[in-house]
């Protein structure tokens, strides 16, 4: 009997993004009854519903439940295709279809255990790590191929490729979908952890441009990350410590960039507009992250954001201590990157000369060729000590290297600042 | 006032949307609905079954049932709205921004014709 639109929830009732989340639950749920081999199954039943949904909802109202709704029509799709599959296969093999267990009527339930085996299947460290993240994006996340696409900067045709040729490998290497057991989660949870962290890190840098789905990416790799941190399986030290690290470094994205888009200096940007809700949670996770014996790079991430987000002011931070937490990263995950980002720190704790000296020493290293941050922390930092000649001549470099429009467009403007230095 | 009936033909969107997109455009029908709703405009809404139509002829006295709708699919009724509006220059105000006309779908609107005058 279908509803009168009066009937059920109304537009506004409709959560934000509940399509892409049921997508990614119902994918999963009935990925892992129906086996990872026949992923495209559950995600065509899936899709079906999506359609349905479109096709009815305008006449008949959002029904009452609107997950439970899509869930059901998912499951008796998937169990339709799973009969013309296995009518297909039977009449080609010449055998008898394989009595098929009773499909699970009940929508995904709150612990996310199909999402957390999902993430596990298509975080596997047999599947290469770039397919890695696409997967999760496309089963888990509910993306589609030209959302990925487009957060990715990459081709919708490279994507689906990459995800014909990983589903293969799932079949081929008989990957499960499944929660790996106590013994080995752990080596199997870095690989999920490392996907999340890259998909936050790609929406960061994001963040405010006019890529809508890729600042997305933020929000996605936290949901994610909330799942793990949820489920007793998960309920790990450095699961806490990344869901802290970017609960932190999200709590700053409304800072970040100023009303045109542009690209706002730590110094710069106003702290009243830091989310305190976000700091909230990201100190809590910070604190549960503190239980375990071992100390990750996300611990150490974790801590940095924390000293920001508990300091007042730039002035007030308290920089000696963040130079000593880039020391434990660059024990832990020594970079060229890490390296940077120390002496900028070092600048701020000792003073610009002790900054530059820093700089002066990874100047060169090939593997910071093409970042522009490198000249233009030299830039900043020469533009401080009275030398604004020295200052230009790197914010020059740093824009003769490859950057985003509002990076551009911050830069243009140090440019200018040492070109008239009174008002500096 | 008069009754319009507002009939659905075909679908408004290409079933290669993403969750998101779907998502989107469902939301664009119900705030079409929720706006003739809150104005007292709606007065019934039904959604059709796709591909089970029946088309009934008389041949020689005898009742011919044949499937339909049996034409291209851009004729297939997807569902229709019953509103209610002053003329038919206010229904297509109504209908001018209506999600469905986004895509490739087609509204067809009918008067109904009051007849209560003739008692």
């Amino acid at each position: 009997m279908a509803e009168r639109p009066e009937d059920g929830p109304q537009v506004d009732e409709l959560v934000e993004h509940l399509f892409r989340h049921s997508a990614g639950q119902m994918v999963s749920r009935l990925a892992r009854w129906l086996g990872s081999a026949r992923l495209d199954l559950a995600e065509e039943a899936v899709q079906d519903a999506l359609v349905r949904a479109l096709s009815t909802w305008p006449f008949t109202g959002v029904p009452a439940e609107p997950r439970g709704w899509l869930f059901q029509v998912a499951r008796n799709r998937a169990v339709d295709l799973l009969r013309r599959d296995a009518f297909l296969r039977s009449k080609l093999d010449g055998v008898r279809a394989e009595s098929e267990s009773p499909p699970l009527s009940e929508p995904p339930g709150a612990l996310g255990d199909d999402e957390l085996a999902m993430m596990f299947m298509c975080c596997h460290p047999a599947l290469p790590a770039t397919a890695r993240v696409a997967l999760t994006l496309k089963t888990v996340g509910g993306f589609s191929v030209k959302e990925i696409a487009a957060a990715f900067l990459a081709e919708p045709e490279a994507i689906a490729q990459r995800l014909v040729r990983a589903k293969r490998q799932i079949r081929e290497q008989a990957i499960s979908i499944e929660i790996p057991s106590e013994s080995e989660i752990g080596a199997r949870l870095d690989s999920v952890l490392d996907v999340l962290y890259l998909l936050f890190n790609e929406g960061y840098s994001a963040h405010g441009g006019p890529n809508l789905t890729r600042a997305e990416l933020c929000g996605e790799a936290i949901r994610l990350g909330e799942i793990l941190g949820g489920n007793p399986a998960t309920d790990l030290p450095a699961v806490h410590a990344l869901l802290a690290l970017m609960l932190l470094q999200a709590s700053r994205l409304p800072a970040r960039v100023d009303e045109t888009g542009d690209l706002l200096l730590l110094a710069e940007q106003d702290r009243h507009a830091w989310d305190r809700a976000l700091i909230g949670r990201g100190l809590s996770h910070l604190e549960r992250a503190a239980s375990g014996d071992r100390i990750t790079a996300y611990h150490v991430e974790a801590a940095i954001g924390a000293t920001h987000a508990v300091a007042d002011d730039e002035a007030s931070t308290d920089w000696a201590a963040i130079v000593r937490h880039y020391d434990d990263l660059l024990e832990l995950k020594p970079s060229p990157v890490v390296e940077l980002n120390r002496a900028i720190a070092l600048a701020k704790a000792e003073g610009p000369a002790a900054g530059i000296e820093a700089l002066e020493r990874i100047e060169a290293d090939p593997a910071l060729a093409r970042y522009y941050l490198l000249p233009a922390a030299l830039g900043r930092l020469w533009l401080e000590v009275g030398d604004p000649e020295r200052a230009a001549r790197y914010y020059e470099e740093a824009l003769a290297r490859p950057t985003s429009a509002p990076e551009r467009r911050f830069l243009e403007r140090q440019l200018a600042r040492c070109r008239r230095p009174a008002t500096a | 006032m008069a009754k319009y009936l507002v009939i659905a033909r075909s679908s408004g969107m290409p079933s290669t949307l993403s969750p998101q997109e779907v998502q989107k455009v469902i939301q664009k029908y119900m705030s079409w609905n929720a706006n003739l709703r809150k104005d007292g405009r709606m007065l019934h809404s039904e959604k059709l079954r796709a591909g089970e139509g029946r088309v009934l002829r008389g041949q020689a006295g005898k009742m011919v049932v044949t499937d339909g709708p049996y034409v291209e699919s851009k004729e297939v009724v997807g569902g229709f709205w019953l509103v209610e509006a002053k003329s038919y220059d206010e229904v297509l105000g109504m209908l001018s921004n209506h999600p469905h006309l986004d895509g490739p779908g087609i509204l067809e609107v009918r008067e109904i014709e009051d007849l209560s005058h003739l008692g």
